[in-house]
Protein backbone atom coordinates (compact mmCIF):
# COMPACT_ATOMS: atom_id res chain seq x y z
CA UNK A 1 0.00 0.00 0.00
CA UNK A 2 1.46 3.36 -0.68
CA UNK A 3 0.31 6.39 0.93
CA UNK A 4 2.26 8.71 -1.15
CA UNK A 5 1.44 8.91 -4.47
CA UNK A 6 -1.20 11.14 -5.02
CA UNK A 7 -1.35 14.46 -3.00
CA UNK A 8 -4.30 15.08 -1.35
CA UNK A 9 -5.45 18.37 0.57
CA UNK A 10 -6.84 17.76 3.59
CA UNK A 11 -8.47 20.95 5.11
CA UNK A 12 -7.77 21.85 8.78
CA UNK A 13 -11.13 20.06 9.98
CA UNK A 14 -10.56 17.35 8.32
CA UNK A 15 -6.72 16.79 9.61
CA UNK A 16 -8.11 17.41 13.20
CA UNK A 17 -10.78 14.60 12.71
CA UNK A 18 -8.19 12.03 11.71
CA UNK A 19 -5.79 12.98 14.48
CA UNK A 20 -8.98 12.54 16.86
CA UNK A 21 -9.12 8.44 15.15
CA UNK A 22 -5.51 7.61 15.74
CA UNK A 23 -6.10 8.83 19.18
CA UNK A 24 -9.07 7.27 20.33
CA UNK A 25 -8.88 4.34 18.17
CA UNK A 26 -5.46 3.47 16.86
CA UNK A 27 -7.02 3.82 13.39
CA UNK A 28 -4.80 3.10 10.81
CA UNK A 29 -6.68 4.50 7.89
CA UNK A 30 -6.61 7.54 9.11
CA UNK A 31 -2.81 7.79 9.94
CA UNK A 32 -2.50 6.78 6.44
CA UNK A 33 -4.33 9.47 5.21
CA UNK A 34 -2.27 12.01 7.53
CA UNK A 35 0.85 10.85 6.54
CA UNK A 36 0.12 10.96 2.53
CA UNK A 37 -0.73 14.85 3.69
CA UNK A 38 1.37 15.44 5.92
CA UNK A 39 4.56 13.33 5.16
CA UNK A 40 5.53 15.08 1.76
CA UNK A 41 5.31 18.36 3.31
CA UNK A 42 7.08 17.69 6.29
CA UNK A 43 10.38 16.77 3.77
CA UNK A 44 9.92 19.32 1.64
CA UNK A 45 10.22 22.07 4.94
CA UNK A 46 13.43 20.59 6.02
CA UNK A 47 14.91 20.47 2.77
CA UNK A 48 14.27 24.04 2.14
CA UNK A 49 15.53 24.44 5.83
CA UNK A 50 18.48 23.33 4.68
CA UNK A 51 18.74 19.44 5.64
CA UNK A 52 19.85 16.80 3.13
CA UNK A 53 17.57 14.56 1.78
CA UNK A 54 17.92 11.57 3.61
CA UNK A 55 18.17 13.66 6.77
CA UNK A 56 14.37 15.64 5.50
CA UNK A 57 13.40 12.81 5.01
CA UNK A 58 13.98 10.88 8.33
CA UNK A 59 12.65 14.08 9.77
CA UNK A 60 9.69 13.69 8.45
CA UNK A 61 9.01 9.58 8.87
CA UNK A 62 10.12 10.37 12.70
CA UNK A 63 7.64 13.14 12.96
CA UNK A 64 5.04 10.99 12.06
CA UNK A 65 6.03 8.55 14.03
CA UNK A 66 5.59 10.91 16.47
CA UNK A 67 2.09 12.27 15.72
CA UNK A 68 1.34 8.36 15.87
CA UNK A 69 2.34 7.80 19.66
CA UNK A 70 1.43 11.80 20.98
CA UNK A 71 -2.40 12.09 19.02
CA UNK A 72 -3.92 11.91 22.33
CA UNK A 73 -2.15 15.18 23.62
CA UNK A 74 -3.68 17.01 20.40
CA UNK A 75 -6.05 19.82 21.39
CA UNK A 76 -8.25 21.31 18.66
CA UNK A 77 -8.92 24.21 20.77
CA UNK A 78 -5.14 24.89 21.62
CA UNK A 79 -4.13 24.82 18.07
CA UNK A 80 -4.71 23.66 14.89
CA UNK A 81 -3.28 20.53 13.45
CA UNK A 82 -0.91 21.59 10.85
CA UNK A 83 0.57 23.54 13.77
CA UNK A 84 0.59 20.73 16.19
CA UNK A 85 2.32 19.01 13.73
CA UNK A 86 4.94 21.96 12.86
CA UNK A 87 5.53 21.96 16.88
CA UNK A 88 6.60 18.29 17.12
CA UNK A 89 8.46 18.53 13.83
CA UNK A 90 10.82 21.79 15.30
CA UNK A 91 11.03 20.05 18.97
CA UNK A 92 12.61 16.79 16.83
CA UNK A 93 14.89 18.52 15.42
CA UNK A 94 15.98 20.64 18.29
CA UNK A 95 16.02 17.40 20.07
CA UNK A 96 17.90 16.01 17.05
CA UNK A 97 20.69 19.06 17.43
CA UNK A 98 21.14 18.16 20.78
CA UNK A 99 21.39 14.48 20.95
CA UNK A 100 25.09 14.32 20.86
CA UNK A 101 25.19 16.44 23.93
CA UNK A 102 22.75 14.69 26.26
CA UNK A 103 19.03 14.27 27.26
CA UNK A 104 16.05 15.93 25.59
CA UNK A 105 14.69 18.76 27.95
CA UNK A 106 11.58 18.90 29.52
CA UNK A 107 9.55 20.93 27.71
CA UNK A 108 6.92 22.87 29.83
CA UNK A 109 5.16 24.08 27.29
CA UNK A 110 3.55 21.06 26.98
CA UNK A 111 1.66 22.03 30.17
CA UNK A 112 0.28 25.07 29.03
CA UNK A 113 -3.02 25.86 29.69
CA UNK A 114 -4.11 27.57 26.64
CA UNK A 115 -4.91 31.39 27.32
CA UNK A 116 -8.40 33.23 25.99
CA UNK A 117 -5.92 34.48 23.03
CA UNK A 118 -4.10 31.31 21.84
CA UNK A 119 -7.88 29.61 21.60
CA UNK A 120 -9.11 29.96 18.30
CA UNK A 121 -10.72 27.69 15.74
CA UNK A 122 -8.33 26.42 13.92
CA UNK A 123 -9.64 25.93 10.35
CA UNK A 124 -10.62 30.02 10.86
CA UNK A 125 -6.63 30.68 12.03
CA UNK A 126 -5.45 28.81 9.14
CA UNK A 127 -7.52 30.70 7.02
CA UNK A 128 -6.33 34.04 8.45
CA UNK A 129 -2.99 33.11 8.33
CA UNK A 130 -2.86 32.15 4.75
CA UNK A 131 -4.83 35.93 3.75
CA UNK A 132 -1.93 37.15 5.63
CA UNK A 133 0.56 35.31 4.18
CA UNK A 134 -0.86 36.59 1.03
CA UNK A 135 -0.89 40.27 2.25
CA UNK A 136 2.62 39.95 2.46
CA UNK A 137 5.22 41.80 -0.23
CA UNK A 138 7.40 39.36 -2.12
CA UNK A 139 10.39 40.92 0.18
CA UNK A 140 8.65 40.16 3.38
CA UNK A 141 7.60 37.39 2.66
CA UNK A 142 11.22 36.20 1.83
CA UNK A 143 12.15 37.25 5.43
CA UNK A 144 9.47 35.89 6.98
CA UNK A 145 10.41 32.06 5.35
CA UNK A 146 13.74 32.52 5.86
CA UNK A 147 12.87 33.02 9.83
CA UNK A 148 11.54 29.39 9.45
CA UNK A 149 14.04 27.65 7.26
CA UNK A 150 17.20 28.95 9.23
CA UNK A 151 19.26 27.86 12.02
CA UNK A 152 20.31 31.35 12.92
CA UNK A 153 17.92 33.70 11.40
CA UNK A 154 18.98 36.81 11.31
CA UNK A 155 22.71 36.64 10.15
CA UNK A 156 21.71 33.94 7.84
CA UNK A 157 19.23 36.20 6.28
CA UNK A 158 21.12 38.98 6.01
CA UNK A 159 23.90 36.79 4.25
CA UNK A 160 21.39 35.37 2.06
CA UNK A 161 20.13 38.41 0.73
CA UNK A 162 23.20 40.76 1.27
CA UNK A 163 22.37 42.86 3.32
CA UNK A 164 22.58 44.64 6.06
CA UNK A 165 21.82 43.27 9.86
CA UNK A 166 19.72 46.35 10.55
CA UNK A 167 17.78 46.32 6.95
CA UNK A 168 16.52 42.46 7.88
CA UNK A 169 15.61 43.34 11.18
CA UNK A 170 13.60 46.49 10.23
CA UNK A 171 12.24 43.80 7.32
CA UNK A 172 10.99 41.10 9.89
CA UNK A 173 9.15 43.79 12.11
CA UNK A 174 7.47 45.26 8.91
CA UNK A 175 6.46 42.02 8.18
CA UNK A 176 5.00 41.14 11.55
CA UNK A 177 2.89 43.97 12.01
CA UNK A 178 1.65 43.31 9.12
CA UNK A 179 0.69 39.84 10.17
CA UNK A 180 -0.11 40.88 13.67
CA UNK A 181 -4.37 40.64 13.09
CA UNK A 182 -3.27 36.74 12.00
CA UNK A 183 -1.38 36.25 14.90
CA UNK A 184 -4.21 37.24 17.21
CA UNK A 185 -2.34 39.45 19.20
CA UNK A 186 -3.50 43.16 20.29
CA UNK B 1 1.75 41.34 38.58
CA UNK B 2 2.16 43.12 36.29
CA UNK B 3 4.51 42.56 33.33
CA UNK B 4 5.41 45.68 30.89
CA UNK B 5 8.62 44.14 29.53
CA UNK B 6 8.35 41.64 27.31
CA UNK B 7 10.56 39.87 24.81
CA UNK B 8 10.94 41.48 21.40
CA UNK B 9 8.40 39.93 18.36
CA UNK B 10 12.10 39.05 16.78
CA UNK B 11 13.05 36.93 20.22
CA UNK B 12 9.71 35.11 20.00
CA UNK B 13 9.43 34.55 16.54
CA UNK B 14 12.90 33.21 16.73
CA UNK B 15 12.12 30.96 20.05
CA UNK B 16 8.70 30.05 17.64
CA UNK B 17 11.31 28.29 14.75
CA UNK B 18 13.83 26.61 17.54
CA UNK B 19 16.33 29.16 16.53
CA UNK B 20 17.17 30.72 19.97
CA UNK B 21 20.21 28.69 21.65
CA UNK B 22 19.50 26.71 25.07
CA UNK B 23 19.98 29.17 27.54
CA UNK B 24 18.26 31.96 25.89
CA UNK B 25 15.13 29.06 25.18
CA UNK B 26 15.24 28.54 29.18
CA UNK B 27 14.45 32.26 29.80
CA UNK B 28 12.07 32.58 26.99
CA UNK B 29 10.16 29.78 29.32
CA UNK B 30 10.66 31.46 31.92
CA UNK B 31 9.15 34.65 30.98
CA UNK B 32 6.25 32.42 29.26
CA UNK B 33 5.27 30.75 31.96
CA UNK B 34 4.23 33.98 33.37
CA UNK B 35 2.38 35.55 30.49
CA UNK B 36 -0.51 35.10 29.10
CA UNK B 37 0.22 37.72 26.01
CA UNK B 38 3.71 36.35 24.95
CA UNK B 39 2.28 32.60 25.03
CA UNK B 40 -0.39 33.70 23.03
CA UNK B 41 2.23 35.63 20.30
CA UNK B 42 4.39 32.32 20.48
CA UNK B 43 1.31 30.57 19.39
CA UNK B 44 0.40 32.78 16.62
CA UNK B 45 4.12 32.21 15.33
CA UNK B 46 3.84 28.64 15.75
CA UNK B 47 0.04 28.52 13.68
CA UNK B 48 2.80 30.58 11.22
CA UNK B 49 5.05 27.89 11.27
CA UNK B 50 2.12 25.43 10.10
CA UNK B 51 0.89 27.45 7.69
CA UNK B 52 3.93 27.86 6.07
CA UNK B 53 4.56 23.96 6.23
CA UNK B 54 1.12 23.61 4.70
CA UNK B 55 1.82 25.76 1.29
CA UNK B 56 4.72 23.66 0.81
CA UNK B 57 4.95 22.01 -2.04
CA UNK B 58 4.80 18.24 -2.11
CA UNK B 59 8.17 16.32 -1.95
CA UNK B 60 7.72 12.84 -2.62
CA UNK B 61 9.27 10.33 -0.17
CA UNK B 62 10.98 6.79 -0.80
CA UNK B 63 8.09 4.60 -2.00
CA UNK B 64 9.20 2.87 1.51
CA UNK B 65 8.87 5.35 3.59
CA UNK B 66 5.33 4.96 4.58
CA UNK B 67 5.99 0.80 4.87
CA UNK B 68 9.04 1.59 6.97
CA UNK B 69 7.21 4.05 9.50
CA UNK B 70 3.55 1.54 9.39
CA UNK B 71 6.32 -0.82 10.70
CA UNK B 72 7.36 0.98 13.73
CA UNK B 73 3.91 2.07 15.07
CA UNK B 74 3.66 -0.75 17.47
CA UNK B 75 7.48 -0.65 18.86
CA UNK B 76 7.42 0.69 22.19
CA UNK B 77 8.66 4.19 22.30
CA UNK B 78 12.31 4.20 23.14
CA UNK B 79 13.87 4.14 26.60
CA UNK B 80 14.84 7.15 27.41
CA UNK B 81 18.06 7.31 29.19
CA UNK B 82 18.28 7.41 33.21
CA UNK B 83 16.95 11.03 33.96
CA UNK B 84 19.45 13.17 35.16
CA UNK B 85 19.42 13.98 38.62
CA UNK B 86 19.66 17.66 39.35
CA UNK B 87 22.98 18.90 41.34
CA UNK B 88 21.10 21.92 43.53
CA UNK B 89 22.91 23.68 45.86
CA UNK B 90 20.84 25.11 48.64
CA UNK B 91 20.07 28.58 47.56
CA UNK B 92 19.30 31.08 50.29
CA UNK B 93 16.76 32.61 48.36
CA UNK B 94 14.47 35.49 49.65
CA UNK B 95 11.41 34.91 51.47
CA UNK B 96 8.47 32.95 49.96
CA UNK B 97 10.44 33.16 46.49
CA UNK B 98 10.18 29.75 44.39
CA UNK B 99 12.96 29.19 41.08
CA UNK B 100 10.79 28.68 38.10
CA UNK B 101 9.45 25.60 37.18
CA UNK B 102 11.56 25.49 33.98
CA UNK B 103 15.15 24.75 36.05
CA UNK B 104 14.02 21.74 37.30
CA UNK B 105 16.42 19.78 35.02
CA UNK B 106 19.12 22.05 35.78
CA UNK B 107 22.26 21.70 38.05
CA UNK B 108 22.40 24.97 40.06
CA UNK B 109 25.50 26.14 41.64
CA UNK B 110 25.89 27.88 45.33
CA UNK B 111 26.11 31.98 45.07
CA UNK B 112 29.64 32.74 44.38
CA UNK B 113 30.50 36.34 45.69
CA UNK B 114 30.95 38.97 43.10
CA UNK B 115 31.77 41.98 44.71
CA UNK B 116 30.06 43.94 47.55
CA UNK B 117 26.37 43.43 47.21
CA UNK B 118 26.27 41.10 43.69
CA UNK B 119 26.43 37.47 43.74
CA UNK B 120 25.82 34.99 41.12
CA UNK B 121 25.30 30.77 40.60
CA UNK B 122 25.47 28.96 37.56
CA UNK B 123 22.88 27.37 36.10
CA UNK B 124 23.95 24.13 34.00
CA UNK B 125 21.68 22.64 31.05
CA UNK B 126 22.23 19.08 31.19
CA UNK B 127 20.85 18.97 27.50
CA UNK B 128 23.16 21.69 26.67
CA UNK B 129 26.34 22.20 29.26
CA UNK B 130 27.55 24.65 26.85
CA UNK B 131 24.79 27.21 27.51
CA UNK B 132 25.56 30.75 29.12
CA UNK B 133 22.66 30.77 32.15
CA UNK B 134 23.19 32.27 35.96
CA UNK B 135 21.13 33.07 38.13
CA UNK B 136 21.74 37.14 39.79
CA UNK B 137 21.22 38.49 42.60
CA UNK B 138 22.55 42.25 43.72
CA UNK B 139 21.24 43.55 47.37
CA UNK B 140 18.98 46.13 47.93
CA UNK B 141 19.44 49.48 46.32
CA UNK B 142 22.84 48.24 44.92
CA UNK B 143 24.05 49.59 41.77
CA UNK B 144 25.98 48.05 39.16
CA UNK B 145 27.64 49.09 35.78
CA UNK B 146 26.39 45.87 33.08
CA UNK B 147 28.24 46.51 29.73
CA UNK B 148 27.26 44.07 27.89
CA UNK B 149 29.20 43.20 24.47
CA UNK B 150 27.05 39.63 24.67
CA UNK B 151 25.45 39.43 20.83
CA UNK B 152 22.36 39.07 22.69
CA UNK B 153 21.31 39.21 26.27
CA UNK B 154 18.22 38.29 27.79
CA UNK B 155 17.21 38.73 32.00
CA UNK B 156 14.09 37.81 33.55
CA UNK B 157 13.26 39.38 36.60
CA UNK B 158 12.47 36.57 39.16
CA UNK B 159 12.19 38.38 42.39
CA UNK B 160 12.47 42.68 43.44
CA UNK B 161 13.25 44.77 40.35
CA UNK B 162 15.75 47.34 38.89
CA UNK B 163 15.60 50.53 37.13
CA UNK B 164 17.81 52.03 34.99
CA UNK B 165 17.96 54.19 31.50
CA UNK B 166 15.63 52.06 29.61
CA UNK B 167 12.80 51.67 32.45
CA UNK B 168 11.67 50.13 35.79
CA UNK B 169 11.88 46.48 35.66
CA UNK B 170 9.83 44.09 38.50
CA UNK B 171 8.91 40.89 38.82
CA UNK B 172 7.79 39.06 35.56
CA UNK B 173 9.53 41.42 33.28
CA UNK B 174 12.48 40.59 30.59
CA UNK B 175 14.60 42.74 29.58
CA UNK B 176 16.82 42.37 26.33
CA UNK B 177 20.16 43.44 25.78
CA UNK B 178 22.44 43.80 23.22
CA UNK B 179 25.97 44.81 21.84
CA UNK B 180 24.77 48.21 22.07
CA UNK B 181 23.26 48.51 25.07
CA UNK B 182 25.04 50.50 27.65
CA UNK B 183 23.20 51.02 31.24
CA UNK B 184 23.81 51.10 34.95
CA UNK B 185 21.05 49.39 36.76
CA UNK B 186 19.96 49.74 40.22
CA UNK B 187 18.15 47.39 41.95
CA UNK B 188 14.92 48.56 44.22
CA UNK B 189 14.45 48.48 48.08
CA UNK B 190 14.47 44.74 48.03
CA UNK B 191 17.28 44.06 45.74
CA UNK B 192 16.74 41.77 42.65
CA UNK B 193 17.14 38.63 41.58
CA UNK B 194 17.32 37.25 38.25
CA UNK B 195 17.87 34.87 35.35
CA UNK B 196 19.96 35.69 32.46
CA UNK B 197 20.97 33.79 29.63
CA UNK B 198 23.75 35.02 26.31
CA UNK B 199 23.88 34.25 23.05
CA UNK B 200 27.19 33.52 21.49
CA UNK B 201 30.06 31.39 22.77
CA UNK B 202 31.12 33.73 25.53
CA UNK B 203 32.64 32.41 28.79
CA UNK B 204 30.98 32.96 32.26
CA UNK B 205 34.02 34.96 33.45
CA UNK B 206 34.11 37.17 30.18
CA UNK B 207 30.86 38.16 30.98
CA UNK B 208 31.09 38.46 34.91
CA UNK B 209 34.34 40.25 33.84
CA UNK B 210 32.58 42.74 32.35
CA UNK B 211 30.12 43.54 34.66
CA UNK B 212 31.66 45.86 37.65
CA UNK B 213 30.07 46.68 40.65
CA UNK B 214 29.88 50.70 40.91
CA UNK B 215 31.45 52.40 43.70
CA UNK B 216 28.93 53.47 46.62
CA UNK B 217 25.39 53.21 47.30
ZN1 LIG C 1 5.45 38.75 27.90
Amino acid sequence: MSAVDQPSPLDAAAQARLIGLVAAARDRQAFAALFKHFAPRLKAFHLRAGLSGGAAEELAQETMLMLWRKAESFDPARAGAATWVYTITRNLRIDQARRQRGPAPQLPEEEFSPSPEAITLESEQAARMREALAVLSGEQRRVIELSFFSDTPHAAIAQVLNLPLGTVKSRIRLALVRLRDALGAD
Amino acid sequence: MTITHHPADDTLLRHATGALNAGLALVVEAHLTGCPQCRARVAGFEALGGALMEAEKLEPLAPAAFAEVLARLDEPPPVTTAPHVPRRAMLHLPPGMKLPDVLAGCDIGRWLWFGPGVRYSQVRLPWAPEANVMLLRVAANRGVVTHSHALHELTQILHGGYSDCTGSYGPGDMAEGDELLLHQPRADAEGCLCLAALEGGLRLGGWLGRLQRRLGQ
